[in-house]
């Protein structure tokens, strides 16, 4: 299979890779921050909308992998009907530009949602300190940004 | 994806639900209500609050905590992702109930007010017909040896202590065997000093009896981690059991409590200080963000107020001093 491939499949592969961790990352994230904040809301349905702003947050590290994998179409031509020649090891790097956003994504959103769902049971208790609780969700993020970073600086170090 | 994310919407729900539970302040304002009518009308901002209404008088008040019980036990029934381990916790209703209609049928010691009706695990139907009939094959295994062991043992010799020595032994039997198929060790924890700190209780009424050695073999439960029998004989003085659990997590409570014990001849003190003591550790539930430990938290605080409010109404009820009232009340998991 290898043989047959070119250097344009392992770019594709790599841009199917970024959206599908990093998505899959997100998915689980916001759905534990959802369990945890619909046994909070059916006890208290006051806090809708505090316990969505805190669902909301692990949802980023899809959409950055849904760049990346987009990034990586557009400069291989994809977008746009003229798929460029590349080779294997071109081909490579674009793959490789992937990995970050895609493993980072995948592992930072699901502890992000921990994060949030914690911040949720916070707010339960207190629902002053909302602004607290997003800050330690949204500490989590920082590694997200900076593995899209590198994806990109990758990317367009090609 | 681990396990304890199954607890999310179940954990979501008790913090949620344990800003309901009464605070210090609440409490406090009950104990200096100035009668019992007042201190019940404390309650009246809580979730006991849905029931005052119903309540003719005050010396109905153990009417609402029964409700307050089995609503209690209903809803986690239904929050938490393993039932079992609720229907652990209402392993001793099921045993309470036992007792108190073998006590009727067998001893005519009819005391049928102190049933607690759909909160254990084995309908109250059930148990009727099964001491009526004096068939037990229905029942779980180690209360149906028990309770079969104890018709016969009655039939030669109506003694009392000797359905709640049996009973009690078969009930800690099944606990440990329902504490180990959760393995949970915050859950095996609590179950240890849980049997711990009876063992002492049954190991200080024993000696103040003066029952024999054999007594109190058959007394102490073999579930805990403290080994009574070998750690302190019958005839040596109590300092010797305070020595010996100095660096046991018990020394304050068995310290506090039988220097108390000493100088007052009752076990109220130490009783106190022994719930305290469960109670902390079970306040580590609180920094588990996903896992049964919440929930059992949340079990035992709510067990715990209720257990408090009657203390509370009672002393109301008799009119005890304020203090005297106080000196009874346990810590508070909030």
């Amino acid at each position: 299979m290898i043989e047959t491939m070119s250097g344009l499949s392992l770019a594709i592969v790599g841009a199917a890779f970024a959206v599908l961790l990093a998505g899959i990352g997100s998915a689980i994230g916001i759905g534990i921050v959802g369990q945890t904040a619909a046994g909070v809301v059916t006890e208290d349905p006051d806090k809708f909308g505090p316990t969505l702003l805190l669902q909301a947050l692990p949802g980023t590290q899809g959409i950055y992998g849904l760049l990346i994998g987009f990034l990586i179409l557009q400069r291989t031509g994809m977008i746009g009907g003229n798929p460029m020649d590349i080779t294997m090891a071109e081909g490579w790097l674009y793959f490789f530009s992937a990995m970050p956003i895609a493993f980072v994504g995948l592992m930072s959103a699901i502890a992000q949602g921990k994060a949030a769902a914690s911040g949720v049971l916070l707010i339960a208790k207190r629902p002053e300190e909302l602004g607290k609780a997003i800050i330690y969700a949204v500490m989590v993020e920082t590694y997200a940004v900076l593995a899209l970073l590198m994806s990109i600086m990758i990317l367009f170090g090609i | 994806m681990p396990n304890s994310d199954r607890y999310a919407y179940a954990v979501g729900r008790i913090r949620a639900m344990e800003t309901r539970l009464l605070d210090r302040g609440k409490i406090d304002r009950m104990v200096e209500a100035r009668s019992a009518d007042e201190a019940l009308k404390v309650l009246g901002e809580s979730e006991y609050g849905e029931y005052l209404a119903d309540l003719g008088s005050v010396h109905q008040f153990e009417k609402m905590l029964d409700a307050e019980l089995r609503r209690i036990y209903v809803e986690l029934r239904k929050i938490s992702p393993e039932p079992e381990l609720i229907n652990l916790f209402a392993i001793k209703f099921d045993y309470h109930n036992l007792k108190v209609l073998i006590k009727a049928n067998k001893l005519a010691e009819k005391r049928d007010e102190l049933l607690v009706p759909e909160v254990g695990n084995i309908p109250l139907a059930e148990l009727i017909r099964a001491v009526s009939d004096d068939d037990y094959r229905n029942l779980p295994a180690h209360m149906r040896q028990a309770a079969e062991k104890l018709s016969e043992l009655l039939r030669l010799e109506p003694d009392p202590q000797l359905v709640g020595l049996l009973l009690d032994r078969a009930m800690y039997e099944e606990l440990k065997d329902a504490v180990d198929a959760q393995k949970s060790p915050f859950l095996k924890g609590y179950f240890t000093s849980l049997v711990d700190l009876l063992n002492i209780k049954t190991y200080l009424r024993v000696r103040r009896a003066n029952r024999p050695k054999d007594f109190l073999q058959q007394a102490l439960l073999p579930q805990g981690n403290v080994d009574m029998n070998k750690l302190v004989q019958l005839v040596e003085p109590l300092e010797v059991l305070v020595d010996r659990l100095m660096f046991s997590p018990y020394a304050q409570v068995v310290e506090e409590g039988i220097q108390t014990y000493q100088k007052t001849d009752t076990l109220t003190r130490y009783e106190k200080l022994a719930d305290d003591h469960l109670i902390k550790y079970a306040k580590q539930a609180k920094y588990v963000t996903f896992g049964p430990e919440p929930i059992i938290g949340y079990l035992l605080a709510k067990e715990s107020e209720i257990k408090m409010i009657r203390i509370i109404m009672v002393g109301k009820i008799n009119q005890l001093p304020t203090e005297e009232i106080k000196e009874r009340l346990r810590d508070v998991y909030v």
